[in-house]
């Protein structure tokens, strides 16, 4: 009985507590936790060395991090220098040989890492003496034999052998180039060319020369007490000698005067590596930092829910994930946005991550995104101090950029002040559509040229995987004219007196838009008269009429009669073979490139308007044309494909049309050249 | 992301699969990891920890299904569903999944392996009782249409062709299984054919919520800033009214015992040759499981151990070597995987491997050598629970594999067990030439 009582009154609270849920939405929050940043303590020994203690006893282990913040330095020829240096720290001291610092370490299970920087170490707390005195040796007594330093160089080439088919180290090599420039420290990248050039010397010195205890830090992390730690700090790196270090100051790295394309070429990729990219000047602890950090993660570093990964990802379906970042660095910082799309879609997803960008900087952005995103950074904030070495971050970074101390203690209060008004300002600022670097390692036979639509002049500039410009384009053999270009390609598609007898066009094409048909009509007579319909289906959506000087235009939109000025417009691309009208005078030959898979002269004949020609058939093969328009200059390519005889003229039978990245592939249907058409047709 | 590339591709490769299968190799906390469990009358299994030191809560459903449970004709289902389950349900609609959780300051994710599907989100310790909604409303009435399909059968492709056919070497994983396995589902990974995907109708996705994502068939795992008392109420509240599925059928198939070795080659976008072994090798949680682990720690774990001081230090013939165990549910299997450095052929880098394999099957290893693999064993498993997030899923692995969540404290005993005879014995009988698949990468062209 008691046990059938028993079970009723929990079927009794079952149905209590069922009763309490309302399924149909979101459960409310409790109250909000209270968020503690964790304590930490800090000391100097003689020498300088600064010291940070973050005391932690949850997990039996202690870390320690030595930081030499020394500044950047040049490499110069030398290119990994400081990267082998850091390495080589740990293959050999004045006592112990590479093997034994390996075997000691392992014997305890404990991990030493050391680079040009500094070192890390950590081990369970009854390891740490040992730990801390091998960190020390390493750091205080490295000796740099030549055989360890030729056995990393062997290594550090091979593994630079390999990234020349890593797309990401690719990416990254290229990145650092057109961002910072060779000059900048931040720009050198390296090759096999310099490792091979360094030499144990240049280890020597420059360990001698940087590393010193009065421009460093030593974080310790765990389960140790300052009254522990204070005594063994002072035996282990009490006898470091502290020196001058010198200092030293690079050209603050500039954003591309106007957009670039760079393109490095991964011979068989199925998907483009795409970043945009271009160097920002913002300071760890400026006035900017926290409302340009809730931008970018409204843009590209909020989950799911930022704009990019929902638009690109989960609209478009072009990628697996696209982010966009905004570093801060006491010399520069960087822009990135990016993703790993598939080859048709390349230049679909860079338009998708330019709108996105203009985006914030031209509409505001709405109350409850902007507070949900700070929800989002205001978690993150709390998640993060889970993990102890935060805290040991943030006293590292209050020093190291002269923070105030309550930096990061007031921060969720200043994330919360931001405005949409102040997100758009550092949009604004900081979203630089129009001086990019466009980024992208990816396939060249079926990427490239569908990428000149994001420079104005139509200029993809082609690099190597370690960041060389490759000269993808080839100068003008000598003698080679504009004229001749000219008039081997009207002799390649016909013969220029019978070209110039033409006098009427009559070509119809097919297309589609959004998935619905579509049937372009146009035609020409003389220099004054033309008809340009579009239909889908029976349904008109516009038709042009110009007959002299009188036009009209009739369609979904109405009708009206066009103005003097509309009608010229018109008439001046009224011409049945352009090349007929152009004065090669007026025109210059550029070079030799790329355009739609074959190597073709390049010819300027306008301001912002280019013609290339195959150099092999003499055939048209593209054009480009930057027009300014309301919302800036919008560039439009179009490459001209399946030439066929009409009349014995070559036309080409397919065109792809891509407008700033909207692609519209117009197929012939029909084509008559001279035919009689009655001048009431234009009326 | 500002990384060292040099050595990094391999890293990648082994961080895709510690992720895949994480933290399973010796991974167990010294300080003892409270937790409550406990049974759902449909069948949930619930494991609870509770720890107040940041206001934070790992809220996490294991569903005991991956790829060895499809259908040999819709290989890559279960990761495939695993995207699908962000798409919403009856009173979640589309594409706010993941919203209700990053916009209380959350994060969320989820992953596939050969054995199950884990999805987790991480929250502030005030939205316990979110997650236990979003969690119980996958579990209650996922509702997927006809568009969330179209768009994420895109997204997988793109994940494929960036993590597998444009990765130098990525396709490693399907090639060394497709090799090792011939009539197991080991023998295809998770990724699985886009064939199969393209092909898969609506009765499919039917059935595989309806046999697979039921409560019998899942763990609901959370710790960090919770009441225990409070939680289970909650608890019930939103799981119990979950109706209990059909008894799961899984695959009983066993691979054959492997009597002669299989060599190929694959030719990828890579610069420098690779080699890859593979040995058909113990299931997890078996002792001879607990020794592999440990030969593995010999062979690669530091700078000191035998395989990358002989290869990369003395022989200098490769950039990286590594072994290691792919642990599985089933028999799974053993790796050695070398890149080797310019100009150095893959043979002379697999006859390196496998001296030192011939000397572990005959040469007892040292005291010195023996105490050394107890130390980085206690380290590993002293370093393993770092976080919430970590203790969540190991406890529900624990349970899911071993039948035993007790293990995330009392694993270490395992590996104590193990004597320097039984690493001498298991090297004899797993790492046999007629045992082992060889896979050379080799440079296109």
């Amino acid at each position: 009985m008691k046990k059938l009582l028993l079970f009723m009154f929990s079927l009794l609270l079952t149905s209590v507590t069922m009763a309490q849920i309302d399924r149909s939405k979101a459960p409310g929050a409790g109250p909000a936790p209270k968020i503690q940043l964790g304590e930490y303590e800090t000391f100097t020994l003689a020498n300088g060395l600064q010291v940070f203690l973050v005391e932690n006893h949850k997990s039996p282990r202690v870390s320690w991090q030595l930081f030499v913040n020394r500044d950047m330095v040049s490499e110069g020829e030398n290119i990994g220098l400081q990267s082998l240096m850091g390495s080589m720290l740990m293959t050999g001291t004045t006592t112990k040989t590479k093997t034994q610092i390996d075997e000691s370490m392992d014997f305890i299970g404990a991990s030493l890492t050391t680079t040009s920087k500094g070192a890390y170490a950590s081990s369970l707390t009854k390891h740490k003496e040992t730990t801390l005195s091998l960190m020390s040796d390493v750091i205080l007594n490295p000796t740099f034999s030549e055989e360890e330093l030729a056995k990393f160089k062997k290594q550090t080439i091979s593994g630079l052998l390999s990234n020349a088919s890593d797309p990401a180290a690719m990416s990254s090599n290229v990145r650092s180039v057109v961002t910072y420039g060779t000059a900048h420290p931040y720009g050198e990248v390296e090759t096999e060319e310099t490792v091979t050039t360094i030499n144990t010397e240049m280890c020597k010195s420059f360990y001698s020369t940087y590393f010193k205890p009065n421009i460093s830090y030593l974080i310790i992390v765990g389960d140790i007490s300052k009254k522990e730690a204070l005594p063994m700090v002072e035996k282990y790196f009490g006898s470091w000698v502290k020196g001058e270090v010198p200092t030293h100051a690079f050209e603050t790295p500039k954003v591309p005067a106007q957009t670039q394309v760079d393109f490095v070429n991964k011979p068989g990729a199925v998907q483009s590596t795409i970043s945009i990219v271009y160097p920002v000047a913002l300071i760890p602890g400026s006035d900017d930092v926290i409302a340009a950090s809730v931008m970018n993660a409204i843009l590209g570093n909020s989950g799911f829910m930022a704009r990019l990964i929902q638009n690109i990802r989960e609209d478009k379906a072009y990628t697996y994930g696209a982010y966009s970042s905004l570093s801060t660095d006491p010399l520069i910082g960087q822009f990135y946005a990016g993703a790993e799309v598939r080859n048709e879609v390349t230049d679909s997803a860079i338009v998708q991550f330019i709108y996105e960008m203009d985006r914030l900087t031209k509409e505001s952005v709405d109350a409850e995104e902007l507070q949900d995103v700070k929800n989002y950074l205001n978690g993150r904030f709390a998640r993060s101090l889970e993990r102890p070495q935060t805290v040991a971050r943030f006293a590292l970074n209050t020093a190291r950029y002269n923070l105030s101390n309550d930096y990061y203690a007031t921060y969720l209060e200043r994330l919360q002040a931001v405005t949409s008004e102040d997100v758009m300002r550092v949009a604004k600022k900081y979203l630089l559509t129009s001086n990019a670097h466009i980024v992208v390692v990816g396939n060249k036979a079926e990427v490239a040229s569908k990428l000149k639509v994001f420079n104005k002049e139509g200029k993809v500039t082609y690099y190597d995987a370690f960041g060389n410009t490759v000269a993808d384009v080839e100068p003008i053999p000598q003698g080679v004219t504009s004229k001749q270009v000219i008039d081997t390609y009207l002799d390649a598609i016909g013969d220029r007196t019978k070209l110039a007898s033409i006098s009427s066009r009559d070509i119809t094409m097919s297309s589609s838009m959004q998935g619905r048909p579509l049937e372009i009509h146009s035609i020409t007579k003389g220099s004054d008269k033309m008809v340009l319909t579009v239909k889908s289906g029976e349904m008109v959506f516009q038709s042009v009429k110009i007959s002299g000087a009188s036009g009209k235009m009739t369609g979904m939109m109405g009708d009206k009669d066009l103005s003097e000025e509309e009608v010229a417009t018109y008439l001046e691309g009224n011409v049945i073979f352009d090349e007929l009208a152009l004065n090669p005078d007026l025109t210059t030959l550029i070079d030799i490139e790329e355009m739609n898979g074959v190597m073709a002269y390049k010819l300027k004949v306008g301001a912002s308007k280019y013609f290339f020609y195959d150099v092999k058939t003499g055939l048209k093969v593209g054009e480009i044309e930057t027009q300014e328009t309301p919302n800036g200059p919008v560039t439009s390519t179009s490459l001209l494909k399946d030439y066929k005889d009409v009349n014995g003229i070559l036309v080409p039978f397919t065109i792809l049309e891509d407008n700033a990245g909207q692609v519209m592939e117009m197929k012939v249907e029909k084509a008559e050249f001279g035919g009689k058409v009655s001048d009431s047709v234009f009326k | 992301m500002g990384q060292n590339y040099k050595i990094v591709m391999m890293k990648k490769l082994l961080i895709g699969l510690t992720l895949l299968v994480a933290g399973m190799s010796t991974s167990q906390a010294q300080q003892k990891i409270k937790y409550v469990e406990y049974d759902l009358p449909n069948g949930l299994h619930v494991i609870l920890h509770e720890d107040h030191s940041t206001p934070i809560v790992a809220v996490s459903v294991m569903y005991h299904v991956g790829s060895k449970n499809e259908d040999p004709s819709r290989t890559g289902f279960a990761h495939f569903f695993e995207h699908l389950m962000f798409e919403g349900s009856d009173n979640i609609p589309r594409g706010e999944y993941s919203n209700y959780v990053e916009k209380a300051g959350g994060a969320l994710n989820a992953n596939t392996s050969q054995d199950r599907t884990f999805y987790y989100d991480l929250l502030p310790s005030n939205q316990l009782e979110l997650g236990l909604w979003l969690e119980s409303e996958r579990m209650m009435h996922a509702k997927v249409d006809s568009t969330g399909i179209a768009t994420q059968r895109e997204v997988v492709k793109e994940e494929k062709r960036q993590r597998v056919d444009n990765q130098p070497y990525g396709s490693f994983q399907a090639e060394i299984m497709s090799h090792a396995f011939k009539v197991h589902p080991y023998q295809w990974t998770p990724i699985g054919s886009m064939e199969h995907l393209d092909a898969a109708e609506e009765s499919d996705y039917v059935n595989f919520y309806k046999t697979f994502y039921v409560p019998n068939n899942a763990c609901l795992s959370i710790a960090g800033d919770l009441n225990i008392k409070e939680t289970k109420k909650l608890i019930e509240a939103y799981f119990s009214e979950i109706p209990k599925g059909a008894e799961i059928v899984r695959p009983t198939i066993m691979e054959p015992i492997k009597t002669e070795q299989v060599r190929d080659t694959v030719y990828d976008n890579i610069q420098l040759p690779a080699v890859m072994m593979a040995f058909h090798s113990p299931a997890l949680g078996t002792d001879d499981a607990y020794a592999m682990d440990m030969v593995s720690n010999i062979l690669s774990q530091g700078s000191s151990s035998r395989l990358h001081k002989k290869i990369i230090e003395e022989e200098q013939k490769a950039v990286y070597v590594g072994a290691f165990p792919f642990p599985l549910e089933d028999p799974g299997i053993f790796i050695a995987f070398s890149i080797t450095n310019a100009g150095v052929e893959p043979t002379e880098v697999e006859a390196s491997i496998m001296e030192e394999v011939t000397k572990l099957q005959t040469e007892l290893i040292s005291e010195n050598e023996f105490q050394k693999l107890q130390n980085q064993i206690e380290n590993d498993i002293v370093s393993g629970y770092s976080s919430q997030a970590g203790i969540a899923e190991n406890l529900a692995q624990y349970y899911m594999y071993y039948g035993s969540t007790k293990l995330i404290n009392t694993e270490i005993k395992k590996y104590r067990a193990v004597t320097r005879e039984d690493i001498m014995a298991v090297a004899k009988k797993y790492l046999t030439v007629e045992n082992s698949v060889v896979l050379f990468y080799l440079p296109k062209q």
